[in-house]
């Protein structure tokens, strides 16, 4: 018998939600000693079922429906206190930040005994003792300084191994993850994917794991359910949902996950429109009345950069590369070395100088929510460019909606607010604003980082459609290598503000000469599965 | 409108909300209804509530105390209003420069703030007050100096957080200028917060109007409510109603004033969280 079975889950979600039904009809059986993952993008009703497991349902959504059986027992008619005693000891979860899910006050050692303690009765010391045993078995070194270090001292992949040694302090038969490595490198994600099975498989626990990544599914899962709009659309067995998807929708996913290929042809024009060389930038923390600190983010990178060409910028958090690009578009100033935009030199331009020069070269954000301003119509935002350089209001109004048009929206959106559109929706929005300009040079910041596979991919494709009809030159930072592979040409890699490789994209992938590079090849989740 | 249902969610609101409508109501129509003047005396000192004629009874010298408390409301409601809105448009100036620009600027006007701040500020307004002889400008113009740190403080504190927001940072890129960025980007998204705090100052700036004309240091030729206390005081033990009510008066309005705070900060903060 399966230790979960999950039947005719329905929960429901409070009046004036977007939907009355969270979820609806969800069956879903988690074996024992098996992974099982449910995929969806946001609004799925994924981390809610995963929520109703643990009885910790936010206010308002209740189930209205249906049995979770935990080893025979149906946790939906548990009193609260029996839930209580359960959370921890029978099922654990982990989340995606572990930074707001440590107490940030409270030394890693004693919130892990209090923990363990919560549960058994034991002595400070013994708990401490097992905590020491745990945070061994997580593969963390120097156990005894990270037992009394404080969770802003730890790096992220350190603080989720510290969150799963919590999560199994209690031996747990079921740990539910939810997107446990989104907010981490690439490189962490693998290790930390890795650990998750390693222990899964040394304990002999059952794992729920809730991703919208198919590459991690394929790396992972025993079993697997797709869900959408609050329903399972399909379920099955890893290997036969991935090679034989038989929902459309599956088929949708999997064909969104970045592949890698890099097989787009090089420009025509190879003369550089911007050139950066020796660009130098360095953090100085601390003021008037303590010794500052200096680090060193962007260390004397260079590159070039034609018409109609998209350089990629690959790197993990810390590498550099987003200074690199607000240094490239002076919204930094760089400290030493020169950028030319085509034959004048803007690294250390005053500002007045610069501003004629800005409308060439424009850029599209990362954060789909704070990169529009909430109180300005998409009207207002996007003649703002045009505005600022004197243009006619009406003439630039009319402008709009055809860029509006052209990121494919709805012209008649033009009046709307921010917060009516969708991620997708207000990242397009973004790029018709950096395009207002008629610039020559795009940086996209991680332009797609933020947003749901199949929305990715529709950006994606929009943003280089784009680059072809205005022979852009484009500048696209990102931390994910698969996304690089798709739109560039060429591919440089950055760590600790250093250029590691740099070449032609299909290079990169298939000859790599660092072994950076390959380390960051290796850790792709579904690497040579998908 | 969501913003009106949630602005009136709290019953607290809607009653100070009535109650501040109603004084302005008195306010206005106090030369109306009390053509004479709040300075006539209309018959014996020291008559209470309820003698033929007098709703309020009359004060130490005769006078209508009715008559005393409408004008007062005009004086009292003038000063806290106009007062608040000259605190505004320095504390907002300050606040926006330093936290848009941060570093030398910041600590330069952080400091003059503080400079502010760290002086007890009724003390300081009295010396004002007195420097410049008590009149309702010089009443205006001291309550708004020593309190518009306050609005600086909020304003910088918002404009820091706003000014690395990416859309701060694309209208850079689009080349829009600096004041463009802080009063058409920023300033509209940093409101509520001074909506609220305003809303709160003008109740604390009646307060202080009512201390000063208490002392005596108010506009000898108007009649507040605070002067009607310090006016009544000899006579506290005898007449209640001379200091009670004028006291009342002064209470009721800043805890109205307090309620609609409230209700704003409620009504404005909600769509923040994102």
């Amino acid at each position: 018998m399966a230790l979960v079975s999950i039947r005719d889950l329905t929960v429901s979600l409070p009046p004036g939600a977007d939907r009355a039904l969270a979820v609806e009809d969800v069956a879903l059986e988690i074996g024992r000693k098996e992974i099982v993952c449910i995929v969806g993008e946001s609004g799925s009703g994924k981390s809610v079922t995963a929520h109703a497991v643990l009885g910790l349902l936010p206010r308002g959504v209740r189930a209205e429906r249906g049995s979770i059986l935990f080893d025979g027992t149906d946790l939906l008619k548990e009193t609260q206190d029996a839930m209580r005693r359960r959370r921890g000891c029978d099922i654990a979860m982990i989340f995606q930040d572990p930074m707001a899910a440590l107490n940030p006050v409270m030394a890693i050692g004693r919130q892990i005994s209090e923990q363990i303690r919560t549960h058994r009765t034991i002595s400070e010391h013994e708990a401490l003792e097992q905590a020491k045993g745990l945070l061994e078995e997580m593969g963390l070194r120097d156990v005894a300084g990270l037992l009394k270090a404080y969770p802003h001292q730890l790096s992220g992949g350190q603080r989720q191994r510290v969150m799963i040694a919590m999560a199994l302090s209690l031996s747990p038969r079921l740990l539910i993850a939810d997107e446990p490595t989104t907010a981490l490198d690439v490189t962490t994600q693998a290790q930390i994917l890795k650990l998750i099975k390693r222990l899964q498989e040394a304990r002999e626990m059952s794992v729920l794991l809730i991703t919208h990544d198919f590459g991690v599914v394929a790396d992972m899962a025993d079993r697997v359910a797709v869900m959408r709009h609050g329903r399972v659309l399909e379920s099955g067995a890893a290997n036969e949902v991935l090679s034989n998807p038989a929902h459309s929708y599956t088929r949708a996913l999997i064909a969104a996950v970045p592949r890698g290929e890099g097989r787009l042809a090089p420009p025509s024009d190879m003369r550089p429109l911007v050139q950066v060389t020796g660009l130098t930038k360095r953090f100085r923390r601390g003021g008037l009345f303590s010794r500052s600190q200096a680090t060193v983010a962007v260390d004397g990178i260079s590159l070039t950069l034609s018409r109609g060409e998209t350089l990629g910028v690959v790197g993990e958090s810390g590498s550099g590369k987003s200074t690199l690009a607000r240094c490239v578009i002076r919204l930094l100033d760089p400290e030493a070395g020169t950028i030319t935009l085509d034959g004048a030199d803007i690294a250390h331009m005053r500002e007045s100088a610069l501003r004629p020069l800005r409308r060439r070269i424009q850029m599209v954000f990362q954060d789909p929510f704070s990169s529009l301003n909430p109180r300005q119509t998409v009207g207002d935002i996007l003649i703002a460019g045009p505005r600022a350089f004197g243009e006619d209001t009406k003439k630039a109004r009319s402008q709009a909606a055809d860029m509006l048009r052209l990121v494919g929206l709805n012209p008649q959106t033009i009046d709307r607010l921010p917060h009516e559109f969708s991620g997708g929706q207000r990242q397009r929005i973004g790029l018709a604003r950096a395009l207002m300009l008629k610039p020559e040079v795009l940086i996209a910041d991680e332009p797609v980082s933020a947003l749901d596979v199949t929305v990715q991919a529709q950006v994606l494709k929009l943003l280089d459609d784009v680059r072809r009809q205005m022979n852009l030159a484009m500048l696209f930072i990102t931390h994910d290598m698969r996304v690089a592979a798709q739109i560039c040409h060429r591919v440089m890699v950055m760590r600790h503000g250093k250029v590691v490789e740099e070449g032609p994209t299909h290079d990169i992938f298939n000859t790599p000469s660092s072994d950076y590079t390959k380390a960051l090849l290796a850790a792709i989740p579904g690497h040579g599965l998908l | 409108m969501g913003f009106v249902r949630r602005f009136l969610a709290r019953p607290t609101t809607v009653v100070g909300l009535g109650v501040f409508l109603l004084i302005v109501a008195i306010a206005l129509g106090a030369p109306l209804i009390f053509a004479r003047g709040p300075f006539s005396i209309v018959g014996m000192p020291l008559l209470p509530p309820g003698a033929p004629g007098l709703l309020a009874g009359s004060d130490v010298l005769g006078r209508d105390m009715a008559v005393g408390l409408a004008y007062g409301a005009r004086i009292s409601l003038l000063v806290g209003i106009t007062s608040t809105f000259g605190a505004v448009g320095i504390g907002v100036l300050f606040g926006a420069i330093a936290g848009y620009y941060g570093g030398v600027i910041d600590d330069l006007l952080m400091r003059v703030t503080e400079f502010f701040q760290i002086i007890p500020s009724f003390v300081l307004l009295m010396v004002l007050v007195a420097f410049l002889q008590p009149s309702l400008t010089s009443t205006v113009i001291g309550i708004a100096l020593i309190s518009w740190p306050q609005v600086a403080r909020v304003v910088r504190g918002e404009f820091l957080s706003l000014r690395s927001r990416e859309f701060v940072q694309a209208a850079r890129v689009l080349g829009m200028r600096d004041m463009a960025i802080i009063f058409t980007q920023i300033l509209p998204n940093a409101l509520p917060p001074i909506v609220v705090v305003s809303s709160m100052m003008v109740g604390t700036a009646i307060l202080t109007e009512s201390a000063l004309s208490f002392l005596g240091l108010g506009d000898p030729n108007l009649l507040s409510w605070g002067s009607m206390i310090g006016g009544s005081r000899s006579a506290m033990w005898v007449a209640w109603w001379t200091t009670v009510l004028p006291g009342l008066a002064v209470m009721i309005t800043v805890l109205a004033l307090n309620f609609i705070g409230d209700g704003l900060n409620d009504a404005l903060n909600r769509r923040r969280r994102r």
